[in-house]
């Protein structure tokens, strides 16, 4: 695409379209503005949440999960689109994975020291049965984290550096990616 | 001043289908108004395909509760996500009834556009393989027409809506009117060589067909690859008949749009043997009113056209409008899809794409065409694509830490290539849509009731799909091959077919070789309820193609006083 027709393309589509839907946008301005999630996650599970999502993704040249607001986003997620049941299930894990702390931490995994940290996620990564506590809340929570960091905004554009309208398809180009995701998985009917 | 309510043509339906009617009828100078039961779709504003994910209250996920509450049906099509669920009809509204033992998924949009909003823009040609299949195996009713008949529609339509893809000489699957085709990836152009050579050029893996621009065309701009075109595209870069057609027919001067107009009966007038026009709700204010034309066109997609027509009872048609053949509701089809394989790529690890590119790879039916397959009739086509991981690999992946974080940041997974089967559903009579004879929908209208299952011949080309596909990947080099099946029920292809078929006589079906109703000859049916068999491909270029077709020649009969 010629660079004066992207332009064109992005004139037409800097109307509306890049704004969501006004309700959807105010939930996460509201939590910005240091607002609490109806129903949400206790102090204590976020900060259990936090501390393993720092240890997945800890802050370096690139913003931590927390920078990002990953427990917020999860917090979001339990409260207000699982089910009774998955939520119930979800809690249940959180307590194993704590229980799982204290017997090889010896303390509860916020208040661990760093490596005592990766000593507990490493116990639990290395169970190859993945359905049963606190394995199964593990994965679907490590799920979680890494899909609240990468679509969060500061991730998205200046890490990842997405551009939203590419304005070409080149199917063999070399690497690095540092300039733009991988396509999303294409879907038809 | 009161709103005229008589005009030269009436088309139900502003979709894919009605959007092709509107614009043939209007250029051809007739006073078209075109009825819609939606509301309208401003893309200034309704679309929402650059809405990311940060800006979305559950980042992509959806909203589980406001969506099992109004859309428990819609939710089960990929299209009907966080942003893009307002594209599809509120399924408390809408309701339609099945049997306890024959699911069928029905997904459809009520607005301004249709389904032309969230379709998957893929459009293949039908050849005489397809149209000659009724008569070789005797399923069905033969077509009354052939390739020859159809082609040069294909090609008026693809000039007119821009269609990217590959031309490829094979007899199953005509080439056509094609703007340059999109980049297959590095691993897909390997694949495409090795299946060649594996299997004696006899399967051709190609890239997608699609009604999308990859030039300027028309008026309307090549696409940006942004990505999730079924949330509208505001460059108007896929085809929409909102943006394309619609427009087209303003542009006469002879358009008249109409909004929030449910269309709840066809008037059959006995005196003259004619439709005299139809009956009218007013979506919101439930008012009745009655619009009159010298032609009514149907084009409110397959199983509304004919609830339409089961709810069109007279003296003279006590079991629908324009069913003297008894055929009206049957011979119902989709395709069954979604069984094939996925496999690894070795290798290729310096190579990455860039941009999302809205399209796929198809490969070619190759099942009998040249050899019979001894366990099924007709075949399929396979769609599919290939892509590294991204970041999203993370999320089974073992690792943390600063080096974890940077590695899906920085690189990517190994590739992997998949793709299922569309295939061929057999015509059969007990595959049914009828009137249920309680539910109606929010307007008093009896719903429909859906009786659709997969058969014999169906399964065991299911079965098929998976061991092909797991082939061409062996050729291909994949290591980490596996199959999958797929339980999707009929309707979940949303290439929903038949119910008021073309036949060659009056006794075998509802239309003739026009489109136009044996019993009623000023009532046409141009969307996919007229099709006698389903092929394998994707088929709403043909509905098009049928469509711009049956317009023609309605104007020449009328020219010729005949109408
Ligand atoms: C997610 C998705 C992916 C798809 N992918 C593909 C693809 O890749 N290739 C392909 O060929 N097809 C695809 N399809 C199918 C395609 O969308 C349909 O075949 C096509 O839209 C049919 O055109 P139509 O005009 O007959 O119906 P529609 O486009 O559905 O339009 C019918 C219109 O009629 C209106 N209407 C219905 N009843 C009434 C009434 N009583 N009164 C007034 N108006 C009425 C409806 O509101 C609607 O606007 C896909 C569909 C979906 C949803
Ligand atoms: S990918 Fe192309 S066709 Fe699809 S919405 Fe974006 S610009 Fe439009």
């Amino acid at each position: 695409m010629e660079r004066r027709d992207l332009l064109r393309a992005a004139g037409a589509a800097t109307a509306l379209s890049f704004l969501a839907p006004r309700d959807a946008l105010a939930v996460w301005s509201r939590i910005a503005r240091g607002g609490a999630v109806i129903g949400g996650l206790s102090e204590e599970q976020l900060a259990l949440i936090g501390a393993i999502a720092d240890t997945i993704l800890p802050r370096s040249d690139t913003p931590s999960a927390t920078d990002v607001g990953v427990p917020a986003f999860v917090n979001v997620i339990v409260s207000e689109n699982d089910t009774d049941e998955d939520r119930a299930a979800f809690l249940a894990g959180l307590d194993a994975i704590e229980a799982r702390a204290k017997t090889t931490g010896g303390d509860a995994f916020a208040q661990l020291a760093p490596s005592a940290r990766a000593s507990v996620i490493e116990s639990i990564e290395s169970e190859s049965n993945r359905r049963a506590d606190p394995a199964r809340t593990y994965w679907r929570l490590k799920a979680l984290i890494i899909h609240g960091y990468f679509t969060s905004e500061p991730v998205m554009k200046d890490v990842l550096k997405f551009e939203v309208m590419p304005g070409r398809f080149e199917g063999s180009a070399p690497m690095p990616i540092r300039t733009s995701m991988p396509p999303g998985e294409y879907r038809h009917a | 001043m009161r709103e005229p309510t008589d005009f030269d043509a009436i088309v139900v339906g502003s979709g894919i289908s009605g959007g092709w009617a509107a614009k043939e009828l209007t250029e051809h100078g007739l006073k078209t108004l075109v009825l819609e039961a939606g509301g309208p779709v401003d893309p200034n504003t309704d679309y929402v395909e650059h809405v990311q994910p940060w800006a979305m209250h559950f980042r992509g996920f959806g909203d589980r509760k406001a969506l099992e509450r109004d859309h428990p049906v819609q939710r089960g099509c990929y299209a009907c996500d966080e942003v893009g669920h307002k594209f599809f009809v509120n399924d408390n509204e809408n309701p339609y009834t099945t049997p306890d033992d024959a699911p069928f998924k029905w997904f459809r949009g009520r607005q301004v556009g249709g389904r032309s909003i969230t379709w998957g823009r893929q459009v293949y040609r039908w050849s005489d393989l397809d149209f000659g299949a009724n008569a070789k195996d005797g399923h069905g009713t033969d077509w009354p027409i052939r390739y020859k008949d159809i082609a040069p529609w294909y090609s008026h339509v693809e000039r007119f809506i821009g269609i990217t893809g590959a031309n490829e000489g094979l007899s199953q699957l005509p080439d056509g009117e094609f703007l340059p085709a999109m980049q297959m990836t590095a691993v897909e152009t390997d694949a495409r060589g090795k299946i060649l050579k594996s299997f004696g050029g006899e399967r051709v893996m190609t890239i997608g067909r699609a009604a999308i621009l990859t030039t300027n065309h028309n008026g309307r701009l090549a696409c940006h690859y942004c990505g999730p075109c079924e949330r509208g595209c505001i460059t108007h870069s896929y085809f929409t008949s909102l943006g394309s057609t619609l427009p087209a027919a303003q542009k006469t001067g002879n358009l008249t749009l109409r909004p929030n107009s449910v269309v709840a009966e066809v008037i059959y007038d006995p005196t003259r043997g004619r439709a005299s026009g139809v009956r009218v709700i007013d979506a919101n204010t439930m008012e009745a009113r009655e619009y009159t034309a010298r032609v009514v066109f149907l084009c409110a997609s397959t199983i509304e056209s004919v609830r339409l027509l089961l709810n069109s009872k007279s003296t003279r048609f006590p079991d629908g409008l324009a069913n003297s053949s008894g055929t009206l509701g049957k011979y119902v089809m989709d395709h069954h899809y979604g069984s094939g394989a996925s496999g690894t790529v070795p290798g290729f690890t310096d190579k990455r794409t860039i941009g999302r590119r809205p399209n796929g790879i198809y490969i070619a039916r190759f099942r009998n065409v040249k050899t019979e397959h001894p366990d099924f009739l007709r075949g399929y086509g396979m769609q599919g694509g290939s892509g590294r991981g991204g970041w999203g690999r993370g999320g089974s992946m073992a690792g943390y830490g600063a080096a974890f974080k940077d590695s899906l940041i920085n690189e990517l997974g190994p590739w992997s290539l998949s793709a299922s089967g569309w295939g061929e559903t057999l015509p059969n009579e007990n595959n049914t849509v009828t009137l249920d004879p309680t539910t109606k929908d929010k307007w008093g209208i009896p719903a429909a009731r859906m009786d659709v299952r997969w058969r014999e011949n169906e399964l065991a080309m299911d079965q098929d799909m998976k061991t092909a596909m797991a082939e061409m990947l062996d050729a291909a080099g994949c290591t980490n091959i596996r199959t999958h099946g797929s339980n999707n029920p009929p309707g979940h292809c949303i290439h929903e077919m038949g119910g008021a078929r073309m036949s060659l006589t009056a006794k075998d079906g509802v239309l003739n070789r026009w489109n136009q109703a044996w019993d009623v000859k000023n009532l046409f049916i141009t969307d996919g309820a007229c099709m006698a068999s389903s092929a394998c491909q994707n088929p709403s270029i043909t509905y098009m193609a049928l469509t711009a077709r049956a317009v023609a020649n309605t104007v020449a009969m009328m020219k010729r006083r005949e109408l």
